[in-house]
């Protein structure tokens, strides 16, 4: 589904130029999800941009669905860090933002729904939970019914709970709705709990590490299990490894 | 209710002080200086219908003039803020001419335009649509990147990305802007009305109705206060219309019962 072939990017140009990927190469297949963590500024985000075609790579290919990503793809959604949302618009109006600027009329309702925010459509970011307003950002990229699902980060800075109740949602829509997940995260639980398999990227410019099959991953009770947690400590020491 | 209460106190402290100065000055010159808010009144009701006039086509005027500022200050304001590229060439003529006081040209204008309705639209235009251009181009600046590439990463066009986020996000700063900018608008319409208004009978602009009864001070005098209220009445419609267009910024928050 996803295809990154030999893609480098660098920021800018001449001694001021800032290289950001290099040389990365992997693919992603129909329906998994998969979780990319990496040290922190590594160029996780740079790379969500090149996946939904806001950035074009310096060099090498970016593909979807066997198409090169020359553009925003309307079977591609971005969900954000701190949720993006405007906090001039309602709960409604925020979560049906990405479909009304692709002039498409369907409704949020059941998006609404099923990420429990019925009730507060009305409302503004303002008035929200922060666990809520993150959820509002899921919605906003879910009622697009994309094909493919980045996110950049969407459990961050959450208290323990809420992140895993986030989490549990996230793996319950991902089997109901089939999509293919791109998750960036720095948390090394979550990146266990939800990708089936596991990019490690090196420190800038962001090169593959190691890829970390997880195949126990897809259930609720996986977290916690002997498997998981050994997965987890696999993870951290591949980390910690480059300091 | 307790604005309303409090507006009640203030009119009433007016009055108090207007009355006591009235009668300080009178003590102090021996002969009438400053007419009483009671002769001011009675005053107003012997020129009423001149006086309610006067009052509504300066009120048209400023109208216009606003409306006008908003139409040419918001969208240049806007681009400027918000693309790079013209901030840079542009911006720089704006901040040249800010500062510029349209009233040391007068007769430029009035050579150009002669001194008709649209000599005095100028005028006024001219101090409030830097200051709507200056607050629009001061706010699209700082819009969070964040708030952009939300509706870039949807695929919004140059337009969308406009109407969903740079617009709402400065509306409430250039409104501020708008509502503070009231009285120097005032003045500038007084200016407008008087130096460029002479040919103008004294029902068809409050400043030439303040400059047209010089020589009777109380009906004068009701005149400043109409033209006091008027600048009152377009900083409450602008703080309402605020309320409702940016109701967003005003959730959650404590505000004073109105």
């Amino acid at each position: 589904m996803i295809e990154v072939r030999g893609v480098s990017l660098v920021y800018g140009s001449g001694p001021a130029a800032v290289p950001a990927i290099a040389e990365l190469s992997f693919s992603v297949e129909e329906g998994e999800m998969v979780a990319v963590v990496g040290p922190s500024g590594c160029g996780k985000t740079s790379l969500l941009l090149l996946l939904d075609g806001l950035v074009r790579p310096t060099s090498g290919q970016v593909l979807i669905a066997g198409e090169e990503v020359r553009g925003v793809r309307r079977d591609v959604a971005l969900v954000l860090q701190d949720a993006g949302l405007l906090p001039w618009k309602t709960v409604r109006q925020n979560a049906e933002l990405a479909l009304r600027i692709q002039k498409r009329r369907e409704s949020v309702d059941g998006i609404l729904a099923a990420l429990g925010l019925s009730g507060f459509e009305r409302r503004f970011p303002a008035e929200l939970s922060e666990g809520m307003r993150r959820r509002v950002g899921i919605a906003r990229a879910l009622a697009l019914r994309p094909r493919v699902l980045l996110m950049d980060e969407p459990m961050a800075n959450l208290d323990s709970l809420t992140r895993e109740r986030i989490q549990n949602l996230l793996l319950d829509l991902w089997w109901e709705m089939r999509f293919t997940a791109v998750l960036v995260t720095h948390d090394i639980e979550e990146a266990v709990f939800l990708g089936q398999r596991i990019l490690v990227l090196t420190p800038r410019p962001a090169r593959l590490r190691e890829v970390l099959e997880n195949p126990g991953m897809g259930s609720q009770e996986y977290r916690g299990s002997p498997d998981f947690l050994a997965r987890v400590r696999a993870l951290r020491r591949i980390l910690g490894e480059n300091g | 209710m307790k604005q309303v209460l409090a507006y009640a106190l203030a009119v009433l402290a007016v009055v108090a002080g207007w009355s006591a100065l009235s009668y300080g000055l009178f003590r102090a010159k021996e002969r009438v200086i400053l007419p009483y808010p009671w002769q001011a009144a009675r005053a107003a009701g012997e020129v009423l219908d001149t006086l309610a006039l006067a009052f509504g086509t300066s009120a048209l005027r400023f109208l216009a003039a606003l409306v006008v500022s908003f139409l040419l200050g918001l969208p240049i304001g806007l681009a400027l803020g918000f693309e790079p590229r013209l901030d840079q060439y542009l911006a720089p003529f704006v901040y040249l001419l800010y500062p510029m006081p349209p009233v040391a040209l007068l007769l430029f204008l009035y050579l150009a335009f002669g001194l008709g309705e649209v000599v005095r639209l100028v005028v006024v235009v001219m101090a409030l649509f830097f200051q709507v251009a200056v607050a629009a181009h001061g706010a699209a600046k700082f819009i969070p990147a964040s708030h952009i590439l939300a509706v870039r990463s949807a695929g919004a066009s140059r337009w969308q990305l406009y109407w969903h986020v740079v617009l709402p996000a400065t509306l409430p700063s250039v409104l501020t802007a708008a509502r503070v900018s009231v009285g120097l608008g005032i003045t500038m319409l007084y200016i407008a009305e008087t130096k460029l208004g002479i040919l103008l009978p004294p029902h068809q602009a409050l400043g030439r109705f303040i400059e047209y009864y010089t020589f009777r001070g109380d009906i004068a005098l009701a005149g400043v206060v109409a033209l006091a209220l008027l600048g009152l009445l377009f900083y409450v419609v602008l703080e309402i219309l605020e309320r409702r267009l940016c109701r967003w910024k005003y959730v959650g928050v404590k505000g004073g019962g109105s």
